[in-house]
């Protein structure tokens, strides 16, 4: 019995800081809410004190899409190599690759896009420079993920479809695709969840803090909400600084929560189907 | 046509991870001809009089990174256990969601809380001018990979066989004596997987340590206060990507530091690939 | 029209001017090790039923696959209607439209039973106006009756032994020059089992079929040549009659006894 205090006891931080750490920042944030607050841009030259989101709202979910944009072609197709043409030697090293690409911190990326996009392919700071950089961080989780979704089409309807005399293009489009696609978009949204998250990357290579309502073309700045907040967090000894980084902090988390939970639902109301259909 | 956009597709993988560090290679040149390796063991970094030491940083990293282990494992590991063995279903089902929910709560959201809540308590609590300390950070990562920790040994507890559990009960033992002999070390190569992946987050986060790290360039006095302000490999980067000149020795020396953290993180990708 | 009885020491004994539909010569597989396939030597004529009897483990699926091309890294020769497989024009996929396969085990898309059946079919505007084709292929394999009011309804929504019908009528709607069933009634319905039969018995007036069977009623019922394998060889070929009655070799006389094969 005095073991299970124990237990209890040093996993009580683990109960309840989930729960507090939510609770505060609603708390914190929430009052800055108002229609205005979510739906009207920047203006003047404050520090976004007394202005709205809009335009970083807008700018967080054009650089995430961006990115998935540009990774779903490589990330789809590296995921049907594996599946096709991969031998086993090849689908270790092809994984071993993988894993190690999505351990490189995010901010290295960063730096690697500042070499070379920024600066070396002369794109400036630009959407397409972080659109890139978001891209090669989210690949691998996008790929890994493809790969078990296609690995949970029976091999039976790969057999038959096979013995009909189907090219491997029909197979991936009328077979593979068609039973997989739920989990290969339950991953896309994750990734877009993922990329809305990343702020070190895009800091120096994609956003400016102010000027930016749409970018006028992929090669000029965006701005975000992540880097807002934390644009607003350095300079915040002002209250209502304070307030608006906070309230940036909460719509933030709305739509990252909002992706993650649209994945949720799509992989359980998916997942069920299959099951059933493969009986 | 189609196996060219798959080969391609795949080639990809590699190509990226060869030319992200071909060019930090590349461009921390500079650095090395002029100073060679002996900039990792460097204690001063101050651009300014062309010293770019690295040990500053490594010291403050390692300290976050130990301190936040050091309080998320336990922790950690406690949870996972209540999860997986003591907790009724509907209990277990809430805990892994309230860590999932911590988990996909971006880092620039930590770091607010980390500037706006924990600095003041640390500040009042410690009697300090700043908050912004290398304690400051690791509590901080330790709040942010305690998910990690706690959601990976769950799924590696849990994956312990039925029979073994059964056969230790059928022995006689009861359930602290379960846990130590049986269930933690037949669950230990997961947790110790666990551990490392949170090693892995701690150790790349930036954004949420560089607000309350302190940024300063400078081993700690003495070499196990963690109370001074300091700096960690990544906040370093974070803060001075927007400062050093390009081109320069600066330059050089920065991205240095992020070819440094790179390979440090790909051979801990190494270890964890290994040991599963 | 009953196939001559013939048994084949050397696939060069027949002499016949019109090429074989399939020709199996010195066929050797290794899968994982193990030699699954030694010296595999079959010919099939243009029509007619032969069943491939034998032990559990003795090579015969495999022999199917690799007919089909499903396997494709084996030594030997394999010919249909003359043609090396290897050379055939279009490659494994135009291959496998010639050899039509179907699997122990009915395998259904989740369509409707229409779609199913033009699964094959190649072109979506093509698979649009099949109907004609649906119902022709529908009839060959038993199924017209029981399905012709509801096409587009869920294919899983049959019982097991529909399925395998549906099956061999997606089978059918490619045409195939060779049809190659795998133990195609194994856990089927008797009335199934039946079904099944008559509509291979039909087929095989106009095609060579090649039927493995675990159920030797069954290779009696459907007649025709009778290939016992043990341990990827070949023992003996003959037809259905002289096998049953007069088997020639000891290994074959210890199967139909119901002894363990020692081959």
């Amino acid at each position: 019995m005095l073991n299970k205090f124990i237990i209890v006891g040093l996993a009580l931080p683990a109960l309840l800081l989930p729960g507090a750490c939510l609770a505060y920042i609603l708390f914190k944030g929430l009052p800055a809410l108002s229609w205005s607050f979510l739906f009207s841009a920047t203006e003047g030259t404050g520090f976004g004190a007394t202005s709205g989101i809009l335009a970083q709202l807008l700018g967080s979910l054009l650089l995430a899409l961006a990115a998935i944009l540009l990774a779903t072609p490589f990330a789809l197709g590296t995921a049907l190599y594996y599946r096709l043409y991969a031998s086993k030697r090849q689908q270790g090293l092809l994984a071993g690759l993988l894993n190690m690409l999505q351990s490189i911190p995010p901010i290295v990326f960063g730096l690697f896009g500042l070499i070379v996009f920024v600066h070396l392919l002369q794109w400036g700071v630009s959407l397409l420079s972080g659109a890139v950089i978001l891209a090669m961080v989210i690949m691998p989780m996008l790929v890994l993920n493809s790969i078990a979704s296609l690995e949970r089409v029976p091999e039976q309807y790969t057999e038959a479809a096979q013995s009909l005399g189907l090219h491997h293009s029909a197979v991936i489009g009328r077979v593979w695709l068609v039973q997989a696609w739920p989990g290969i978009l339950t991953g896309q949204l994750l990734g877009i969840a993922r990329a809305l998250s990343e702020t070190a990357p895009i800091l120096f290579t994609a956003t400016v803090f102010s000027g930016v309502v749409w970018p006028e073309s992929i090669f000029s700045p965006v701005t975000t909400l992540q880097t807002h907040i934390f644009y607003l967090a350095q300079e915040g000894s002002n209250q209502q600084v304070i307030q608006v980084a906070w309230g940036s902090a909460v719509v933030l988390l709305g739509v990252v929560a909002g992706f993650a939970l649209l994945a949720r639902c799509l992989s359980n109301r998916y997942e069920k189907t299959q099951r059933l259909g493969v009986e | 046509m189609l196996r060219f956009w798959l080969t391609f597709s795949a080639l990809t993988t590699a190509l990226v991870i060869a030319t992200l560090l071909g060019f930090l290679l590349q461009a921390s040149w500079p650095l090395l001809q002029s100073q060679g390796l002996s900039f990792v063991t460097e204690p001063e970094w101050y651009p300014y009089e062309a010293l770019y030491g690295l040990l500053p940083v490594l010291v403050g990293s390692f300290w976050s990174i130990v301190l936040a282990l050091l309080l998320a494992v336990p922790t950690g590991l406690a949870a996972a256990i209540l999860c997986a063995e003591l907790l009724p279903g509907r209990g277990r089902a809430v805990l892994r969601f309230s860590m999932e929910l911590m988990a996909g709560i971006p880092s620039v959201v930590y770091g607010l809380l980390g500037l706006w809540l924990l600095l003041p308590l640390l500040e009042s609590q410690f009697d300090l001018l700043t908050g912004r300390s290398l304690l400051a950070a690791g509590l901080l990562l330790a709040l942010m990979i305690l998910p990690t920790i706690m959601v990976f040994s769950e799924t590696a507890i849990r994956a312990v066989v039925a029979e073994q559990r059964q056969t230790a009960m059928l022995l006689g033992l009861d359930w602290p004596t379960r846990l130590l002999r049986v269930l933690l070390p037949q669950a230990w190569p997961g947790i110790r997987i666990a551990i490392l992946l949170a090693l892995g987050r701690a150790m790349g986060e930036t954004v949420a340590v560089m607000l309350v790290v302190g940024s300063l360039d400078r081993l700690p006095q003495p070499l196990y206060n963690l109370l001074q302000p300091a700096q960690t490999l990544t906040s370093r980067i974070g803060r001075e990507m927007a400062e050093a000149a390009v081109g320069s020795v600066h330059w050089a020396a920065l991205i240095a530091s992020g070819l440094t953290l790179a390979l440090v993180a790909m051979a801990l990708s190494l270890l964890i690939q290994r040991w599963r | 029209m009953v196939p001559q009885p013939k048994i084949i020491e050397s696939a060069f004994s027949l002499g016949q001017s019109e090429p074989v539909a399939l020709q199996v010569q010195g066929l050797n597989l290794v899968l994982a090790g193990t030699l699954v396939l030694d010296g595999i030597e079959i010919e099939l004529a243009q029509t007619g039923i032969t069943t491939l009897i034998g032990p559990s483990g003795a090579g015969k699926s495999t022999l199917l696959r690799c007919i089909n091309g499903l396997h494709q890294n084996w030594q030997g020769q394999i010919e249909l209607t003359g043609q090396d497989v290897h050379r055939w024009q279009g490659g494994w996929d135009q291959l496998r439209r010639h050899v039509g396969l179907i699997a122990q085990k009915p395998c259904v898309f989740p369509q409707s039973i229409r779609a199913n059946v033009v699964f094959g079919v190649q072109g979506w505007r093509q698979r649009r106006r099949a109907d004609g084709l649906v119902e022709e292929v529908l009839r060959q394999a038993a199924l017209w009756d029981e399905v012709s009011g509801r096409l587009m309804a869920s294919a899983e929504t049959l019982s097991l032994g529909q399925q395998q019908r549906l099956c061999i009528a997606r089978a059918l709607a490619i045409k195939p020059g060779l049809l190659l069933l795998d133990e195609p009634t194994a856990s089927l319905d008797p009335r199934s089992k039946q079904l099944i039969e008559q509509s291979i018995k039909s087929l095989a007036e106009s095609m060579p079929v090649l039927c493995v069977t675990h159920d030797l009623e069954q290779a009696r019922r459907l007649g025709g040549q009778v290939v016992f394998m043990c341990d990827g060889k070949v023992i003996e070929q003959a037809d259905c009659e002289s096998f049953f009655q007069r088997p020639q070799r000891l290994e074959s006389r210890e199967f139909l006894s119901w002894k363990v094969c020692e081959c």
